[in-house]
């Protein structure tokens, strides 16, 4: 038999369903701009009917309906498509970064400007050729000094600023590291609470939102993936390794790398070792960083090397206007302080190593002169020997051609007086020091009795950079010089000695019989020449190719992040077009709902008011 | 059906705006600039060949510079050199007038006294100095006047003359680079120029059994030429002629000693690292070109030797001398001296020729970097129109369509 009051009970239930869809709606609507929320449908199920089935039922005809309740309140959001997103924001951030970073780099650059370091070598190269003309004339030595300190304070301006750029993103490597770690922490947090929430039997909603917003966030700074395997413990792993299960979070921490000048690489907190990514905004820093700032600091480095050890070369050999000579016109500063290269490495007291950048044999070679012998010259690099064959039939210029060809990270050229010249460029890797020699060896007498670099062919009378006393594998009449100190971008100079007298910028190269004249201008000549002599500026064979080939590279690395951004963007951005398809709150539709709604509160109400009517009627009209 | 829900289409329109705006703000910083290559990524490859094309135009003007700066060397330089001519055609006149039997001693006198003149100013030509100041004729000796004169009693003449005229400078030579790798020099050697004869040199040391010790080497006119040990005189006489020096060796067949001389009228010129020269007899002690050995002879002499001879032999009435040696000697000079214009005149054609290409060859490379480097100005503000009119399209559709929504439509 059913209670007098059971109207009232369903109108009951109505009411407070309807109440909760609005309230859903007003969620719904208050949060359409809430950063990660998804809109959440609530949804109304009859409630369970009168009577259950059972021997104690009064026997009524039928079931009778006992209005609405909330069946469930859930979000709209498609996991599978929350997963693509993750997948493809890292790639997103990993371009944006690069190319925020490699348009600042460009701009160092300041090509094609009048205001670039290139204008300012070829202003440097015309004041030679000037002081050519009016070798007699102090205005043209100040005028040469001038263009001088103007190129070095651009190659430096330019070094600083890459160095500037590389601390820039070595601070905002430890930044992102530091929220990685905010995030695996709040990560934790929240899947704690999910967890939490669901023992409980609810749905959390909203902090599944909130969870949803970290992880992407997450998804932006390193590459990961995630697994909701066990719903309890959910998981995101990077590159295999968890970074987050469940409400345990392993944090990342960063240290000084001593392989990458100090700067820091971030490692894993609870073992110490490295945290490899690769990827998302983290990635690009640490590559940006590591490879492409490096790169360009390096050849920076080996410009500002071969513009000082060329000039200088000439500068040292010819005479001032005062008939000094022997000086250096760029500051040279060595690496090591013992003139024949030794170096104590590991600090024991004794030398271990020989730091040599440049070797030069006395024999005056010809371009087109024929070999004569065989020969196989090794050299080392990295760690294993490339090895360079030649014949009787090869010309000096075909082997020169080949020893610069090849991986070696030395570079053979035929100096002014013919002598044969190897230099080192800087190290590929950094376990190796720039700028320095490492082993030279021929089975033939090319660098032997040809050249007269080295006392002996064959291993026996091989130099090689690790040991003491390396020199002592050349002849006592090669030439040599020790590695400069690193950077030389960062310390190139005039040197002070010509900077207090510029009559002693040398122009004039001595007559055969050794007679001074003012009105010599052979050494202004030759180091005006220098711009397009051959001269091997790391794999290059002129300044202006080196400096052509470093702009093209740089643009082309811009290009490219700058394509790979946008297209990246624009998946991103389709991607999340589906999402907020799918899950964003709609007004129309949200309104609609909320018309719905309240008319169906409306209608309940007017039940309510219908039974209470009904209840009057037994209650106050019938006559007991 | 695709669902469009209402932040959707906020983020489209804010997506599109932003690319809107930065399209606009591109092509607006192009056209203010000028430039098609605002970064090096706009395009890599034209803004690498911008450079190189910049770095060639910067060559370009230093190579016109110094072009200009030879032909103005070139011009006052030809005109000293012209002087000279012009004062030796004169002494020519006077040279064949005098050689006649019909004048007096003392119009002969008279004209002795003229050509003293022509030899005082042909003396200050030699020693002209640029509008700088230095040398013109002394090679890269640029600070001391080229030529010394020593003045002393002319036989038949009580009064202080020039009795000799020595080279003090040098044979080097300035050069400035007018093309790449391209290099013309600046400086005549005035011991070229006014000059008169070629000269022999005449060793008196038999060298028939005469061998280098050591290798050594010896430079003729500023050539190198290498002696190696063992090498006999004829050797030495091979290594001489096979160089490029305009000087011929031969072995003197009364007395075996070795005889230089020049190809062409010029001031021998003679240097050594050992001793070979010293021994064969030819160089004593001293410094090039006044270290001649002791017993040496030496024959054929400059300009103004022919002057000074020319000038004594009017003193000493010997028209047979005049109307012979000596007029030839003046000939001579007078040759060598005109061979002089029309070398400077050939380099400063050279000169003129680069700087006329440099002239056209400027524009054109000019062009080719603006091409590469700046806009196309019709096509930029074609852009500029069309991305002005995409971009108040969005902004007019975004202002019509994003605020409506059903609420605008109930009571």
């Amino acid at each position: 038999m059913q209670s007098t009051f059971s109207g009232i009970e369903i109108g009951k239930r109505g009411l407070f369903s309807h109440q909760s869809a609005i309230h859903t709606i007003g969620h719904n609507l208050t949060n359409i701009d809430s950063d990660g929320y998804s809109r959440q449908q609530i949804s109304l199920q009859s409630f369970d009917p009168f009577v259950v089935p059972g021997l104690n039922r009064p026997s009524i005809t039928g079931q009778i309906g006992q209005g609405p309740t909330v069946a469930s309140i859930t979000r709209v959001r498609d996991s599978l498509l929350e997963m693509r997103i993750v997948n493809e924001s890292s790639g997103e951030e990993f371009w944006k970064t690069r190319d925020r970073y490699l348009r600042m780099l460009e701009r160092i650059y300041n090509e094609p400007t009048e205001l670039s370091v290139r204008n300012l070598l070829d202003k440097f190269w015309e004041s030679w050729q000037n002081l050519a003309l009016h070798p007699d004339q102090s205005g043209a030595r100040q005028a040469t000094q001038e263009r001088a300190a103007a190129l070095i304070e651009g190659i430096r301006h330019q070094y600083l600023q890459m160095e500037e750029v590389r601390s820039m993103l070595d601070r905002e490597i430890q930044v992102t590291v530091g929220e990685i770690n905010q995030l695996i922490n709040d990560i934790g947090d929240l899947n704690l609470e999910i967890a939490q929430a669901r023992a409980a039997a609810l749905n959390p909603n909203d902090l599944l939102d909130r969870r949803d917003l970290l992880v992407e966030q997450l998804a932006t700074y390193i590459d990961i993936s995630t697994s909701n395997r066990d719903a309890d413990d959910y998981t995101i792993y990077s590159q295999g390794l968890f970074l987050v299960q469940g409400e345990h979070g392993r944090p990342l921490e960063v240290a000084p790398n001593p392989l990458q000048e100090g700067f820091s690489m971030p490692i894993w907190q609870h073992n110490g070792e490295r945290f490899i990514n690769g990827g998302g905004r983290l990635g690009a820093l640490e590559s940006l960083r590591d490879q492409d700032l490096t790169t360009e600091i390096r050849r920076l480095d080996d410009f500002s090397i071969n513009l000082t050890d060329l000039v200088n070369e000439i500068h040292r050999s010819a005479y001032g206007a005062d008939g000094s000579t022997g000086t250096n016109f760029f500051v040279e500063i060595p690496r090591v302080i013992d003139t024949d290269g030794n170096f104590d490495s590991d600090g024991d007291g004794l030398f271990d190593v020989t730091y040599l950048f440049r070797v030069s044999g006395e024999n005056q070679l010809e371009t087109h002169a024929r070999i004569g012998f065989g020969g196989t010259i090794s050299i080392e690099n990295e760690s294993e020997a490339v090895t360079i064959d030649y014949t009787a039939t090869d010309t000096v210029g075909q082997l020169l051609d080949r020893i610069n060809n090849a991986n070696t990270q030395i570079v053979a050229r035929l100096n002014r007086e013919g002598g044969l010249e190897l230099k080192a460029l800087s190290a590929d890797s950094e376990e190796f020091p720039d700028y320095v020699i490492r082993s030279l060896e021929d089975s033939g007498q090319f660098l032997v009795g040809y050249a007269g670099l080295l006392n002996a062919s064959g291993a026996a009378g091989a130099y090689n950079w690790q040991q003491a006393d390396a020199v002592g594998a050349l002849r006592p009449t090669a030439a040599f010089a020790t590695a400069p100190l690193l950077h030389p971008a960062g310390w190139i100079g005039i040197n002070p000695d010509i900077a207090d007298n510029i009559q002693s910028i040398a122009a004039a190269i001595v007559d055969p019989g050794g007679v001074f004249e003012i009105g010599n201008s052979d050494a202004a000549l030759a180091i005006a020449a220098l711009r397009n002599n051959p001269v091997l500026v790391g794999s290059n064979q002129t300044f202006d190719e080196h400096i052509a080939e470093t702009i093209a590279s740089v643009g082309l690395r811009g290009e490219r992040a700058d394509l790979t951004a946008r297209t990246q963007e624009q998946i991103v951005k389709q991607l999340k077009e589906m999402r907020a398809s799918l899950s964003g709150v709609n007004i129309d539709e949200e309104v609609a709902e909320l018309i719905k709604h309240q008319h169906g509160y409306a209608a309940t109400a007017r039940f309510i008011t219908n039974v209470d009517s009904m209840l009057d009627t037994i209650i106050n009209r019938m006559a007991v | 059906m695709f669902r469009i829900s209402t932040e959707l289409s906020h983020l489209d329109t804010q997506f599109n705006l932003r690319q809107r705006e930065f399209y606009l703000n591109r092509i607006q910083n192009k056209i203010a600039s000028q430039r098609r290559i605002l970064e090096l990524r706009d395009d890599p490859s034209a803004a690498s060949h911008v450079t190189q094309l910049q770095s060639y135009l910067n060559r370009l003007e230093t190579f016109a510079e110094n072009a200009q700066f030879a032909l103005d060397t070139y011009q006052y330089t030809e005109g000293y050199v012209r002087q000279g001519v012009e004062i030796m055609q004169r002494v020519r006149e006077l040279a064949v007038q005098s050689a006649h039997g019909i004048y007096t001693d003392e119009d002969r006198s008279l004209i002795a006294s003229e050509v003293n003149e022509m030899l005082e100013e042909i003396v200050s030509v030699g020693n002209a100095a640029a509008p700088t100041g230095n040398a013109l004729f002394g090679g890269t000796r640029i600070s001391a006047s080229p030529y010394a004169v020593l003045y002393g009693r002319a036989v038949g003449d009580d009064a202080e003359q020039i009795i000799a005229v020595s080279y003090e400078g040098n044979i080097d030579t300035r050069q400035t680079e007018i093309a790449d790798g391209n290099y013309i020099p600046l400086d005549f050697a005035g011991n070229r120029l006014f000059w008169a004869q070629n000269q022999q040199l005449f060793s008196n040391v038999d060298a028939s059994s005469y061998q280098a010790a050591i290798d050594s080497q010896i430079r003729i006119d500023g050539v190198s030429i290498e002696i190696n040990a063992g090498d006999n005189i004829g050797a030495i006489v091979a290594r001489i002629n096979n160089s490029s020096a305009a000087v011929r060796a031969a072995v003197d067949p009364l007395r075996n000693g070795l005889v230089l001389e020049t190809t062409h009228p010029h001031q021998l010129w003679l240097e050594e690292d050992g001793t070979v020269l010293l021994e064969l007899g030819i160089l004593g002690s001293g410094n090039a070109p006044n270290n001649f050995a002791e017993g040496s002879e030496l024959f054929g002499g400059s300009l103004f030797d022919a002057l000074i001879s020319f000038r004594d032999a009017l003193y000493r009435n010997d028209s047979e001398a005049i109307g012979g040696q000596i007029l030839q000697g003046i000939d001579e000079s007078l040759s060598n001296l005109l061979s002089g214009v029309a070398s400077i005149g050939a380099k400063s054609s050279r000169a003129q020729f680069v700087q006329q290409r440099i002239q056209y060859e400027i524009p054109e490379v000019g062009e080719a970097a603006s091409q590469l480097r700046d806009i196309d100005f019709t096509e930029a503000i074609t852009e500029f129109r069309t991305q002005e009119y995409s971009h108040q399209a969005a902004l007019a559709a975004a202002g019509r369509i994003l605020p409506r929504t059903l609420l605008d439509f109930l009571r």
